[in-house]
């Protein structure tokens, strides 16, 4: 198993103003599959994809990822994990300003021994021809095709998305889920998207369902379709 | 790979280039100013302590009635010591100043040549390089000396003239009015009507391990084979070598800890404003860490510049000091002391202090306050949770506040660290400012205190013979029958009238008084002259109602400098002898420029074992004529009082305008990064606010007048802190020298440094709102998550 995360909790604040984030979670990922973590907002869906991220620290429970427990680790140790093993996806892009595409996506090529061919990948972004444009002279797709290129060109274990597409239209949506799903199947890493769109969960080889700090349903999804024929 | 996150750098110091570019010029200037100085003063000092050897300074000098005949001199030389004739004549020049003329000397005292060359013939004279600019003479120019008009053919420096003194007894030095000069042997001969100084220095052949045992030896010397001697002073006692060189070594430190202070404040802006950098790039560096860089890694981000800019600034701010700087402050020396040239000394201890470290304070000062702003957690960074604001804290709402003044104490609150930083600059530019506005006004109120209480117009000090020794007296007296005894002390009686008559003067008003001098205990502070004073009962000029029969009043500069008051003691010492006495304090007298002690003249006479009828100098309102001028050791006059705060003025003058500029580019540059600072740290909310519809002129009571607000209660509390400080400073440096120069502010310079600020404050505050204006109303919007 790639991930297995068990009895998992986690709550803010103290004494009369402490919120239960996360009462207790347990799941398990397998390597290779794109998991959707769905639920409305406030059902701690971007809690637990912090703490699996190595950004937060659950108050107990267990979360291995590759036979290695991660949620007992120094925070010395957890950035090392980062570095090596994951990448991160979220809402807002928050690239480099005076850093070019190319330069952004080498913010994330430098953290790796083994990152994949930048042009190769530049290609797949389909960011050729922008790259050596500025953040601000480029769309909000292409600045989160950008910041997509800049997580996995260190060809990381784990892909973590925030709402990877909370910010963009229809359309462009609809791209990025499909350079997502492009990466997956082209470099073979987890993915784990965090998303309040229900309709994404289609493209998904796992659903979970989150609901006020549990998990209501955890569905393996045996009719996945390609993220270009999402509608929503 | 090289981390890419460098490549942004430029831009960034592009982006922020006013930011660097004046902390940059500010920390070269200052380490330039200070390295500069270092470097001339360590230079010159080196200069100075080689000019012993290097130009052959005596050992001492003593004057003759007469000129020293062949024989005395050999008898003299006998000794284990050489004697050099070093005879000179006085003379006016251009009726306005006095001018000592030597002939030239090759063996002794040597002549540093400044500018030109030594006379070679008739009607040439070299003259002291100082005094030659301080009365506007030039090589090639003709001046008149006594009723001779002499070409000056070059400038001088006398090795043993570094301080012009023309007495050695003067309180301070004039080097305006006094002169020193080298002319020819023929032209000295050709002053037929001038009354020759019959001086000669000394020198000991063999080195010598005590200064003041080796000259009192040679002082038996010279009384056993010469008499008519006029004057002596062996040289650790000669003020006209001696004083720079005191002098100079002062000042090191005083400066060294001015560059730490304006270092110290330049880090903390640096720290605090990338610090705000920090604040705002939050998004992005959650975002990094996320991904997986290191704190130490994003540390050296932000600290790459700021580094980067010290680094240069320490290099420009040393090639400065040694090349533009260091003749600046080596100009200041000359400005005050007729030193020798100088070889410029490389200075391990100045690039210490002056680079090394400053450059570590700046590290460490950054490394501290930005490692404490990147210490918290990638999740806190993105969602922009920085500040330390407990959750749940009930935020302050003062109800009786209106809308705008509620909105003032929040922007004040929110930026406090950069209100603290800006609070800490204005009291060092006041601090600075005020030293640089308020020493002329201190000088000329010390000579206005020092005038106005004179004790008398003039003070004589005479030559008294010191008292004859009553224990001689005593042994010869057992010795002589009963039957004459009466006679014999009649006789010893007459012998003192007579031996005082000679020094007793006719003119009215005149008060006899004894004078002795004696130091203060090294323990206290250093070793400082006080003149003790023997006065008669109700003394015309020191207004004492009745002096104790024992006991002692101290002036209140003593009292002031020593933390004294009535019913302490007062312990002194001999100069040269460990002979201690302590006195009680009976009061307290204001005689603003003394260091005195005064008591009757019988509690003189029992101390210091005199006869009566002993007296040495007078009081008078009246210039005192009837006596001989070789009785008259010294005469204090109004102008020898305010000779000290009239050299201060002329030789440390330009430095209080540079002390004064200093400290207004400081508080215009603080008072410029801060402000922009904060108007950056809220330029979402500006933007907001411009957005919901707030005119300029609101934004600008919001934003603008909370800056307003924290600078003139910063300006108003850094005026008391400031005067405090000062008088508590003055104290100190002055427990360091000898003398008294209390501290003053006149109402007049808080009037000016208000006013100062406050054009400075509008200035930086028009630069500022255009800023303000140009924020555009989209920047909320970019940054909404």
């Amino acid at each position: 198993m790639f991930l297995s995360i068990k009895d998992l909790k986690k709550s803010f604040g103290e004494d009369e103003y402490k919120t239960e984030v996360l009462k207790g979670i347990d799941f398990e990922i397998e390597k290779g599959e794109i998991c959707v973590l769905l639920g409305p907002s406030g059902s701690g869906k971007s809690t637990l994809l912090n703490i699996i991220g190595g950004i937060d620290q659950p108050d107990s429970g267990t979360i291995m990822i590759q036979g290695k427990t991660i949620s007992t680790l120094k925070e010395k140790d957890l950035t090392n994990y980062r570095r090596k093993h994951l990448g991160y996806v979220f809402q807002m892009y928050n690239l480099i300003s005076h850093l070019n595409v190319e330069q952004n996506i080498d913010v994330g090529k430098y953290l790796s021994k083994n990152p994949l061919d930048k042009e190769e990948l530049l290609q797949t972004l389909g960011l050729k021809e922008h790259r050596y444009k500025q953040p601000n002279q480029l769309s909000g797709g292409q600045q989160q095709r950008t910041s997509i290129g800049r997580a996995i060109i260190k060809n990381p274990d784990l892909l973590l998305c925030d709402e990877p597409t909370g910010a963009l239209d229809y359309h462009t949506s609809k791209d990025i889920l499909q350079l997502i799903e492009d990466v997956n199947k082209k470099y073979g890493n987890t993915i784990i998207i965090v998303t309040h769109n229900d309709a994404i969960k289609d493209m998904a080889d796992r659903v979970i369902y989150l609901h006020d700090g549990r998990i209501r349903e955890n569905i393996k999804n045996t009719h996945k379709i390609p993220a270009k024929d999402l509608n929503w | 790979m090289k981390n890419p996150l460098f490549k942004r750098l430029p831009y960034i110091l592009k982006d922020e280039i006013a930011k660097y570019l004046i902390i940059f010029l500010f920390m070269a200037g200052s380490i330039g100013l200070i390295s500069g100085f270092l470097v001339a003063d360590g230079s010159m000092i080196k200069a100075y302590n080689d000019s012993f050897d290097k130009y052959n300074i005596e050992d001492g000098h003593f004057r003759l009635n007469d000129s020293l005949s062949k024989e005395n001199k050999k008898a003299l030389e006998k000794e284990g010591v050489t004697i050099y004739d070093l005879n000179y004549i006085e003379e006016e020049v251009e009726s306005t100043s006095t001018i000592r003329l030597f002939k030239p000397r090759n063996k002794v005292n040597q002549v540093c040549i400044m500018e030109g060359k030594l006379p070679q013939s008739k009607n040439e004279i070299a003259i002291d390089r100082m005094y030659a600019d301080n009365n506007n003479y030039q090589v090639g120019q003709t001046i008149k000396v006594g009723k001779k008009k002499l070409k000056i053919t070059g400038l001088v420096a006398l090795s043993d003239y570094s301080a012009l003194f023309s007495k050695n007894s003067d309180l301070m030095f004039d080097s305006v009015k006094f002169g020193v000069g080298i002319i020819s042997k023929e032209e000295f001969k050709s002053f037929k009507d001038a009354k020759i100084y019959y001086n000669y220095a000394w020198t000991y052949n063999e080195v010598v391990d005590n200064e003041v045992n080796a000259s009192n030896d040679f002082l038996n010397v010279l009384v056993r084979n010469v008499s008519g001697i006029d004057d002596y002073i062996p040289q650790y006692a000669n003020q006209a070598i001696h004083f720079t060189g005191d002098d100079m070594g002062g000042d090191e430190a005083m400066m060294t800890v001015l560059l730490y202070i304006i270092i110290g404040i330049l880090a903390f802006v640096f720290a605090i404003t990338t610090k705000n950098t920090i604040e705002s790039e939050a998004p992005m560096i959650g975002t990094l860490r996320a991904m997986g860089y290191t704190k130490k890694e994003m540390l050296i981000q932000y600290m790459t510049l700021p580094i980067l800019v010290s680094l240069v600034a320490c290099i420009v701010g040393n090639i400065l000091g040694y090349t533009y700087f260091k003749d600046v402050m080596a100009g200041m020396y000359y400005g005050s002391y007729s030193l020798p040239t100088y070889v410029t000394i490389w200075s391990g201890d100045a690039f210490i202090k002056t680079t090394i470290i400053p450059f570590i304070m700046m590290v460490l000062i950054n490394y501290g306050i930005l490692m404490k702003s990147l210490k918290l957690s990638p999740l806190k960074f993105m969602k922009r949770d920085i500040k330390k604001v407990k959750k749940n804290k009930k935020t302050l709402v003062l109800h009786r506040l209106g809308f705008f003044s509620q909105f003032r104490l929040s922007v004040i609150l929110n930026n406090l660290s950069g209100y603290i930083t800006l609070f800490v600059g204005v009291l060092f530019a006041i601090i600075l400012l005020m030293f640089g506005m308020d020493m002329h006004p201190v000088l000329d109120h010390y000579q206005d205190i020092v005038v106005n209480n004179m004790t008398a117009k003039y003070q004589y000090i005479l030559n008294t013979p010191e008292s004859v020794d009553t224990t001689a007296i005593e042994q010869v007296f057992q010795t002589i029958p009963q039957e004459f005894r009466d006679s014999f002390l009649s006789l010893i009686d007459d012998q003192y009238d007579e031996m005082y008559d000679n020094y007793k003067t006719k003119t009215k008003g005149a008060e006899a008084f004894s004078l002795y001098s004696l130091k203060t205990l090294p323990e206290s502070t250093i070793e400082e002259d006080i003149s003790l004073y023997g006065l008669q009962n109700n003394s015309q000029y020191i207004h004492i109602k009745s002096l104790p029969k024992k006991g002692v009043y101290i002036s209140k500069d003593v009292a002031d400098k020593y933390n004294l008051k009535k019913g302490d003691r007062i312990s002194l010492k001999e100069s040269y002898k460990d002979l201690r006495y302590t006195f009680e304090i009976k009061g307290i007298y204001d005689a603003p420029g003394s260091m005195a002690l005064y008591m009757s003249k019988s509690y003189f006479n029992e101390v210091f074992n005199c006869q009566d009828g002993y007296f040495n100098g007078y009081f008078s309102n009246k210039k005192i004529t009837d006596l001989k001028d070789d009785y008259i050791a010294s005469t204090i006059t109004q102008d020898d009082l305010t000779k000290v705060s009239r050299q201060l003025n002329v030789s440390m003058g330009e430095m209080f305008y540079l002390v004064e500029g200093f400290a207004i580019v400081m508080f215009i540059m603080l008072i410029y990064l801060l402000t922009k600072m904060i108007i950056e740290n809220n330029k979402v909310s500006i933007s907001m606010v411009k957005i919901l519809g707030y005119t300029s002129k609101e934004i600008q009571k919001m934003y603008v007048h909370a800056t307003t607000i924290v600078i003139l209660i910063s300006t108003l509390l850094s005026f008391g802190i400031t005067t405090w400080i000062l008088s508590y400073a003055f104290k100190i440096v002055f427990e360091e020298y000898a003398g008294w120069l209390p501290f003053y502010v006149e109402g007049s310079v808080y009037i000016k440094m208000f006013i100062m600020t406050i054009i400075s404050y509008l200035f930086v505050m028009m630069i500022q709102m255009r800023k303000i204006k140009k924020i555009p109303m989209d920047e909320a919007l970019k940054n909404v998550e």
